[in-house]
């Protein structure tokens, strides 16, 4: 048996289910959870660039829940950031600048933010229950 | 930033997140980095270079 804590999570936290939120909320937090600091460290990173790219450029971030289907997509993908995503809308009314010429760019760069944090989510998921190294 | 250099930021942040989200041994994280970020590169101007056979119409009229 493998003593690297990469491959075999040493952690296992009791109620997967709060991991989940956790992985959710703080991105990489889950794979933290389970031990993998290596590779919460750089998912924390890699999301949180990606998402702080995306705001530098003054991207869309979508708060729309009624009328196109893909405006709802983007702003379920845009919340999939968690927390981060949550702060910029609600404590700083982040929601890009429809004239700045990074507004489309800039919003896939904080879709893409948000749809590698469900990833993670899932993938703290198949970890907890053995399916993923 | 031009669009090319967003476009390469973009692959780079994307394939660095796959290649650790979905391999473990270094050599094959930089593997499929490299096999991303340059997939989606070379897609992408290889489709800018087919889009070169099909120009755009005149602007759609503003109703």
């Amino acid at each position: 048996m493998s003593s690297n804590p990469e491959k075999n999570p040493p952690n296992r936290p009791g109620n997967v289910y709060l991991a989940v939120v956790l992985a959710w909320l703080v991105p990489g937090s889950g794979h933290a959870l389970l031990g993998l600091w290596k590779r919460a460290a750089l998912f924390f990173g890699v999301v949180l660039a990606t998402l702080a790219i995306g705001c530098s450029l003054e991207g869309r971030m979508s708060w729309v829940w009624q009328g196109s289907p893909i405006d709802t997509l983007l702003t379920l993908g845009g919340l999939g950031s968690g927390l981060p995503a949550l702060v910029l809308r609600f404590v700083f009314q982040y929601e890009g600048t429809l004239e700045a010429a990074g507004y489309e760019y800039g919003g896939a760069f904080v879709v893409t933010a948000g749809l590698m944090n469900i990833l993670l989510v899932l993938d703290t998921w198949d970890i907890y229950h053995g399916r993923k190294e | 930033m031009s669009h090319f250099q967003l476009m390469v930021l973009y692959a780079t942040t994307v394939s660095l997140f796959f290649s650790v989200l979905w391999r473990r041994e270094p050599k094959q994280q930089v593997l499929l980095f490299l096999q991303i970020f340059f997939g989606m590169i070379g897609g992408a101007v290889a489709l800018g270079w087919l889009m070169y056979f099909f120009p755009s119409g005149p602007p759609a009229p503003i109703p």
